[in-house]
């Protein structure tokens, strides 16, 4: 009878040993699979690559993935131009008015091959899982829809609101200020 | 039974006697601050051992002597009282003793560590997840120079190592040479020693930073004050120039992929700073923070899949073609 | 961005003054008369010889706009006027307008689009950007973003020749209008936040073929350091300084653009420039003095070889740059006529050099600022104690990057003797960060926040008395003046504000004499002509932007304190304006 009891709490205790699964290394293949995204032709939106969906979109809810991209988004100089979401020769991130939409795809794209109106490729530079790291962070700093997982706390100046916020933002329901 | 039990003993025996010797021991002191640690070691090992015997005995003291059972229990004995509290007074005035001298001791030990030197060599260390940044410092800019995971000092001479950290806590250790420091990040410290003899002295992190903690080492090879000063040339140099045609294709793979986004080698275009700079790599003894000897075949595997080799590492798998990874390995074991 | 493809268009303006009656006024012009060299604007004193508006009439101005650009964002530029046609270039896309005043309302005469490179856009960074045409002769010169020298016809718009200059994939652009010098066009690129090396080349304004051209950092025959060269401070009459005083390699991408304007001394046959920031903006990763960074240079237009350098500083921790507007002063000092160079740095400092020998006679704070002067010398600014480490906070240190002036160009009257400064009394806090170098992508290693000053007030128009070494008047201002001044013989101080206020004061005590509420916040300087009947115009863009470290307004977000480097927050007070438009305001007595 006693066991009754016990179980429940020895079953909750061991669910705590459940760590989110960390992927220190993606195999070759998965990584090609990873980088055929399917892109309309304005650019804007489309199809994210099939392993990536099957994968169960790995880089929009894991903790470890988002704070990689967060370590890059600093290392690779895209404070320089978007500031931590503000924007600055690059637009915001913070007011969830993106010219090119909130889609993974679309930021992937914008990342990977750059943008006419001024934002470098980083193709050449970063590897496709990176990339999506990124992407996955970036997506946190405009989030339409809270996540469920957050990068770490900024270690460095404290210059506006954590990523992991929710509601969102307010400024995804206007246009911004002119 | 009996050859086994003498060569457990002996195994045992061995063991200590192991970590006397080797590269990376405190019991091998190599310069004077090493040294210092070493007698002060000895110096508490000593008095904490007498401490000890000296307690244990008067323990076992009280517990043989048998205490005659008093008919009057309530009766007071002034003069075993007396005697008795003599004795817990006389206890404590020596532990008092004891701690103050060794308090001293250490005083008096730590703080000719911390002493500084006009003539010291000035280095500068930052710890990364998981490797060692080293920027030896000068007065000129110019002669200003980053290397990685190797420092080389010259003996005799002091150096004095600024520490910082770019992410979490690190610990400097080399216990051949010092004690430990922490690296911590938006703080600085610094932490000065000299190697008397030369040779090859392990370090490694001793502060828990993440995953590859265990993989984050590092090598002081102490040498002459000459040979000292043609390694510091030689490292001001930029990269020597690629012979074959291999290694002049390794280098246009390493300047046009990933590579250059974050590694520099002077004298060409890769001018990144987020991984070490590898303009001398090929002179450093090992690669990727004491994790392989930096053989051809240990750069081409380490690019090949640095995830394998060092899970959780910020080198990423960057696929390359089998002949781009060849002529790019190629191009790594030429930059001496 | 429907915006930026938004035809321009004239606007009929009677309609949209408030109350203001303009009908008549541009009537009355039939012709813009042929320039005048007494009455134009002198380029390097910003002083027009102007009197027909004065201090005793100029609240009768009537006026308001009349041609607007169809361009959002930033308009630095002032329009310049020669002939019957007023000329206005735009900030990117760089469109260049020739408008015709002579009936009721102005026509374009001509408009040249070049269609620059779209990279460009984002590589347009912090300092200022600006652009106008320069009239030489029968040809008018502009500069593009995307790093092109264009020269055209000023009647027709033709275009003579296109040179391409700097190169958008190492982050270079061109942010500031060419000049004339003795038959070539010189030219500087700006890019210090991309890592991109300084230079100043010299085209043959024939041709457009590229004379010479000589850089900011690296050895010395990059330079144009030869046997003729006398540095200032004895330390850098070494050899290869511009090597010497960096990290091994790091001259290679350190910055130092020549983003500021260029002036030419005829009678000296001299050019000066100012030399930009260092990068990275953290100081961290580049020690050393940097040369030749943050200073300016003396050269001879002939070969481009340099005559001087002062430096503005023994370095420049807080990336203030120097390339803030230089005046040229003919004027006794100490008792002999000298010829001096007035240059009110970012750091807070107004230096006064002797411009011939290069020897800096005075440096004199002229707003609160935390650098100090130097005990060893004089001039040569301490700055305030720079960051410990990366990742380590200063905070409260002013000026901010964005310099304490620099973002307009000073005007100096000689009927009153005193320098008109714009002043910005931003503050900042700055956590040096660590930055990698990657060709095309920021290299600035910095988080900031901007801030006002504790008293609160973020600009001021400072009169500074040069021969006393001491402000006359100050004028307090809500916001940064972040466009140039004009001072007219008519005793008149014009000046346009961030929140879109056109101002006279008077130049001898700074009273508020005339002011006119535009739709669009300013960033360029005020302009002045003659029309052909002998009236006097006063003609004003506003268009915000640009100019002040913000590319696009409507781009960022305060909510982040970091955005535009901090000025997003700084300056989100400012009121939202109407117009979307760069456009033309013009000015005159009824």
């Amino acid at each position: 009878m006693r066991l009754v009891v016990v179980m429940p709490f020895a079953m909750l205790a061991l669910a705590g040993c459940q760590r989110e699964e960390r992927s220190l290394r993606l195999d070759p293949p998965v990584e090609a699979g990873l980088d055929e995204v399917r892109v309309m032709s304005n650019g804007i939106g489309g199809a994210p690559p099939k392993v990536y969906v099957a994968l169960g979109r790995p880089y929009e809810n894991n903790a470890f993935d988002l704070d990689q991209g967060k370590r890059l988004y600093d290392w690779f100089g895209c404070t320089g131009c978007h500031a931590h979401g503000g924007g600055n020769t690059g637009p915001a991130f913070l007011d969830g008015w993106w010219q090119y939409g909130a889609d993974p795809v679309s930021i992937f794209v914008s990342i990977r091959d750059g943008r006419t109106a001024g934002m470098p490729a980083f193709g050449r530079y970063l590897t496709t899982e990176q990339i999506w790291q990124l992407t996955g962070y970036v997506q946190t700093i405009g989030a339409y829809s809270a996540k469920t997982a957050a990068p770490s706390r900024n270690d460095e100046m404290q210059s506006r609101p954590s990523e992991n916020r929710a509601p969102a933002t307010l400024g995804a329901l206007q246009p911004p200020s002119r | 039974m009996r050859p086994r039990l003498k060569a457990l003993l002996g195994a045992a025996c061995a063991l200590p006697g192991a970590s006397c010797v080797g590269w990376q021991s405190t019991l091998s002191p190599q310069g004077p601050h090493a040294e210092s640690l070493l007698r002060l070691i000895f110096a508490f090992a000593i008095v904490c051992a007498l401490v000890w015997i000296l307690v244990v005995a008067m323990l076992a003291g009280a517990l043989m002597r048998r205490r005659r059972i008093s008919r009057e229990p309530l009766a007071s004995r002034p003069r075993e009282e007396r005697r008795l509290g003599m004795l817990v007074g006389a206890a404590t005035a020596a532990t008092v003793v004891v701690i103050t001298g060794l308090t001293v001791l250490s005083f008096v030990a730590t703080r000719g560590l911390e002493a500084s030197h006009d003539d010291a060599l000035k280095l500068r260390m930052r710890g990364y997840q998981w490797w060692w940044e080293v920027t030896y410092l000068d007065p000129r800019p110019d002669r200003i120079f980053l290397t990685a995971n190797e420092i080389h000092v010259p003996i005799g001479r002091p150096v004095e190592i600024e520490l910082s950290a770019a992410d979490v806590i690190h610990s400097f250790w080399v216990p051949s040479l010092a004690g430990k420091k922490d690296l911590i990040p938006g703080r600085d410290n610094a932490i000065t020693f000299t190697a008397t003899r030369p040779g090859v002295y392990r370090g490694q992190c001793a502060e828990f930073c993440g995953l590859q903690h265990a993989h984050m080492a590092f090598l002081v090879i102490a040498e002459p004050p000459e040979a000292f000063d043609g390694w510091r040339r030689a490292q001001l140099t930029d990269a020597s120039a690629q012979t074959t045609s291999e290694e002049e294709r390794g280098r246009g793979v390493f300047t046009q992929k990933a590579c250059a986004a974050c590694h520099t080698v002077r004298g060409t275009s890769a001018s990144g700073s987020l991984g070490p700079d590898l303009t001398h790599v090929a002179s450093r003894r090992y690669i990727a923070a004491g994790l392989l000897e930096s053989t051809r075949g240990s750069f081409a595997a380490w690019i090949a899949d640095p995830e394998t080799l060092k899970p959780g590492s910020n080198m990423p798998n960057v696929p390359l073609t089998s002949d781009d990874l060849r002529d790019v390995s190629a191009f790594m074991a030429s930059l001496k | 961005m429907g915006e930026l493809h938004r035809h321009p268009q004239v606007i009929r303006f009677a309609a949209k003054l408030r109350g203001l009656t303009l009908v008549g006024v541009l009537a009355a012009s039939s012709a813009l008369a042929q320039s005048d060299p007494g009455a134009q604007l002198s380029a390097s004193t910003s002083f027009s010889a102007l009197d027909e508006i004065g201090a005793g009439n100029v609240q009768r101005l009537t006026g308001g706009p009349v041609f607007a650009t169809g361009r959002f964002g930033g308009q630095a530029g002032a329009p310049s006027a020669a002939g019957d046609l007023v000329y206005i270039e735009t900030g990117f896309p760089n469109a260049i307008f020739a408008l015709e005043l002579a009936q009721a309302s102005p026509s374009v005469a001509w408009s040249y689009a070049p269609e620059p490179d779209g990279r460009a856009r984002g590589l347009s960074c912090c300092g200022r950007t600006e652009f106008g045409p320069v009239l030489s002769g029968a040809k008018l010169y502009a500069n593009t973003l995307d790093g092109r020298t264009v020269a055209l016809d000023r009647r027709s718009g033709n275009k003579f020749w296109e040179t391409k200059l700097a190169d958008l994939s190492n982050g270079e652009t061109l942010a500031s209008p060419p000049v004339v010098a003795d038959g070539k066009v010189l030219v500087g690129n700006a890019g210090d936040e991309f890592g991109a090396r300084g230079w100043i080349a010299a085209l043959d304004a024939e041709s457009g073929r590229i004379l010479w051209r000589q850089f900011s950092t690296g050895p010395d025959a990059e330079i144009g350091i030869g046997p003729s060269f006398s540095p200032f401070d004895p330390r850098d009459r070494g050899t290869d300084r511009g090597v010497a005083t960096w990290p091994p390699s790091a001259w290679q991408h350190g910055g130092g653009s020549v983003s500021g304007r260029i002036i030419y001394d005829p009678e000296l046959r001299l050019v000066f420039h100012g030399t930009g920031r260092a990068a990275p903006w953290d100081a961290q990763e580049r020690p050393g003095a940097n040369r030749w960074t943050s200073g300016l240079f003396a050269r001879d237009p002939e070969t481009g070889q340099a005559r001087w350098f002062v430096a503005f500083g023994a370095r420049d921790p807080y990336a203030r740059g120097g390339v803030a507007q230089d005046v040229l002063l003919d004027a006794p000092w100490k008792g002999s006529a000298r010829k001096l160079l007035l240059h009110p740095d970012g750091n807070g400092f107004l230096y006064v050099v002797d411009r011939v020998s290069g020897e800096m006679l005075a440096a004199d704070p002229f707003t609160h600022t935390d650098a100090s002067p130097e005990p060893a010398g004089p001039g040569a600014v301490a700055g305030p104690v720079p960051s410990p480490d990366e990742n380590v906070v200063v905070r409260d240190i002013c000026p901010a990057w964005s310099g304490a002036t620099g973002a307009g160009s000073p005007a100096f009257s000689p009927r009153t003797g005193l320098l008109y400064l714009p002043v910005s009394r931003l503050c900042m806090d700055f956590e040096p960060r660590h930055a990698s170098y990657l060709a095309g992508t920021p290299f600035i290693g910095a988080n900031i926040k901007v801030k006002p000053p504790k008293d609160g007030t973020s600009g001021a128009l400072v009169a500074w008395d040069v021969q006393a070494r001491k402000a006359a008047w100050s004028m307090n201002e809500p916001f940064p003046l972040a466009g140039g001044v004009l001072a007219t013989a008519g005793d008149l101080v014009l000046y346009g504000t961030l929140d879109g206020m056109i101002k006279a004061r008077d130049a001898r005590d700074g009273k508020l004499l005339w002011s006119f509420a535009a739709t669009d916040g300013i960033i360029a300087q005020p302009a002045t002509f003659n029309s052909s009947n002998g009236h006097q115009y006063l003609a004003v863009m506003t268009g915000l932007g640009g100019g002040f470290g913000i590319a696009e307004r409507n781009m960022l977000d305060p909510l982040d304190q970091s955005a535009g480097l901090g000025l997003a927050a700084a300056l989100s007070r400012l009121p939202t304006l109407r117009e979307r438009s760069a456009t033309l305001y013009l000015f005159r007595l009824p």
